[in-house]
């Protein structure tokens, strides 16, 4: 009975070592920030809709070193 | 440095997923949003682009313990020595002081780093960006994150392309920034400094090159005179640049710029402002600061009404060093060479006072040597 409890445990922790890490990633894989961010064509996209309408971020009177 | 285009900036490499410490962490868990969300625009209601400025305990702090609590003393993000320089200088009127706060916040403020513009992304100051689809860098790349912001005088001195100097030896040895600067230094220790000088695990030149002192040593004789009266860059830096009278302001779009006259390569050896047991030497290197008596005239005139509290031309460790220097070739090349030495006629009129205590007595200049050593 005692051996097989530790077999028991033994192919738990197996089965989590080999299982959980692919499920977790599948889980993150999943989400729509890394189906867009991982998608370059996506991002082109999404960026040239922002550029139209957002204003330049710097100031083109920035002159100078330092 | 060229920014990257703006989808670069934000491109995920999806090898992440195999980072073993960082790759179970979902996107939301640090920036916010909505992961669930296909439309774009809603998704990111909520995102935090950069969770570790100023606090990075929600991001970082969970694992990065040590490092974490520290970090808001570290001189890279709390930018103590900006506040300190400025509040000597300012005018003690409350409305005024507010003024120049709001000044300082849109301007002198924004140029701060965080766990994630030195392991994750370009600094902001340069656009920002992913240093490489947002895979964790242990080791901030050197010219994509260090030299980002060091770029203006580390950069140009370090790599060699000021007109007419070479690279630092150091730089042709093929070190990085973090061979001297190290991850303990650039994340802090809990003290608060006043400067980068006074920090206690910053570099120092004895840290590799304590032989120098030794019987047997090359040179011995020139480094036993000048120990605790010259700084190593006095007598191993090359010309190195200086910049003044930057002049912050809003566009008519109201966006924040900066203006300061063109740099010029110079070298002044002064009289040592930050004289301390750490920092003993009499005579160091000097560079005009990027400031100006008007420099907030822009928000609040008056501004910094005690301008001459503190010299404008300021301890300086130029990153050129070479063991040969055209000061070094013989003991007469300095000694009694006027040109080398900070003198009243250098300064303009407007800063002699508040240059007062570095400028060089032309009594103190040390004296022509009849006998050199060989």
């Amino acid at each position: 009975m005692k051996y097989l409890r530790y077999v028991c445990l033994l192919i738990i922790s197996c089965l989590i070592l080999i299982l959980g890490n692919p499920l977790l990633v599948q889980a993150y894989e999943d989400t729509q920030c890394f189906i867009c961010h991982t998608s370059a064509k996506k991002l082109i996209e999404i960026t040239r809709e922002i550029a139209k309408t957002r204003p330049a971020a710097k100031s083109a009177e920035t002159e100078g070193e330092g | 440095m060229e920014p990257l285009a703006p989808h670069e900036k934000i491109f995920v490499d999806s090898d992440i997923v195999e980072d073993e410490n960082h790759g179970e962490i979902a996107c939301h868990e640090c920036h916010g949003g909505n992961p669930d969300d296909p439309n774009w625009k809603t998704a990111h209601k909520g995102v935090v682009k950069d969770p570790t400025y100023p606090d990075a305990t929600s991001a970082c702090g969970d694992c990065h313990d040590e490092i974490n609590e520290h970090y808001p003393k570290s001189l890279h993000v709390s930018l103590r020595p900006y506040k300190l320089i400025t509040d000597a200088r300012a005018n003690p009127n409350a409305v005024v002081r507010n003024k120049l706060g709001c000044a300082m916040n849109a301007h002198c403020y924004q140029c701060h780093s965080s766990c994630g513009q030195c392991h994750i992304s370009r600094p902001n100051s340069v656009e920002g960006g992913f240093l490489d689809g947002h895979l964790f860098q242990k080791k901030p790349p050197m010219q994509e994150v260090c030299t980002a912001c060091h770029g203006a005088r580390v950069e140009k001195e370090y790599f060699g392309e000021n007109e007419g100097t070479q690279p630092s030896i150091h730089r042709q040895k093929y070190m990085k920034c973090d061979k001297c600067h190290t991850g303990e230094e650039m994340h802090g220790d809990g003290k608060e400094y006043a400067n980068r000088y006074e920090v206690e695990n910053g570099p120092k030149c004895l840290d590799c090159h304590k032989e120098i002192y030794d019987r047997e040593a090359k040179n011995v004789i020139a480094h036993r005179i000048h120990k605790d009266k010259a700084s190593c860059h006095v007598c191993h830096a090359q010309p190195y640049k200086n910049c003044s009278a930057c002049h912050v302001g809003k566009d008519k779009n109201g966006l924040p710029f900066y203006k300061s006259k063109a740099a010029w390569l110079d070298f002044k050896i002064g009289l040592n402002p930050l004289k301390s047991e750490k920092k003993p030497e009499k005579f160091v290197i000097l560079r005009h600061a990027n400031v100006d008596r008007h420099t907030f005239d822009f928000y609040v005139k008056d501004a910094l009404s005690n301008f001459d509290a503190l010299p404008t031309w300021k301890l300086a460790t130029p990153h050129n060093v070479r063991l040969k220097t055209p000061q070094n070739s013989s003991c007469n090349a300095c000694h009694g060479n006027e040109s080398l030495f900070l003198l009243e006629r250098d300064v303009e009129d407007a800063e002699k006072e508040a240059n007062k205590g570095v400028i060089v007595p032309a009594s103190m200049i040390p004296r022509k040597q009849k006998w050199q050593p060989k």
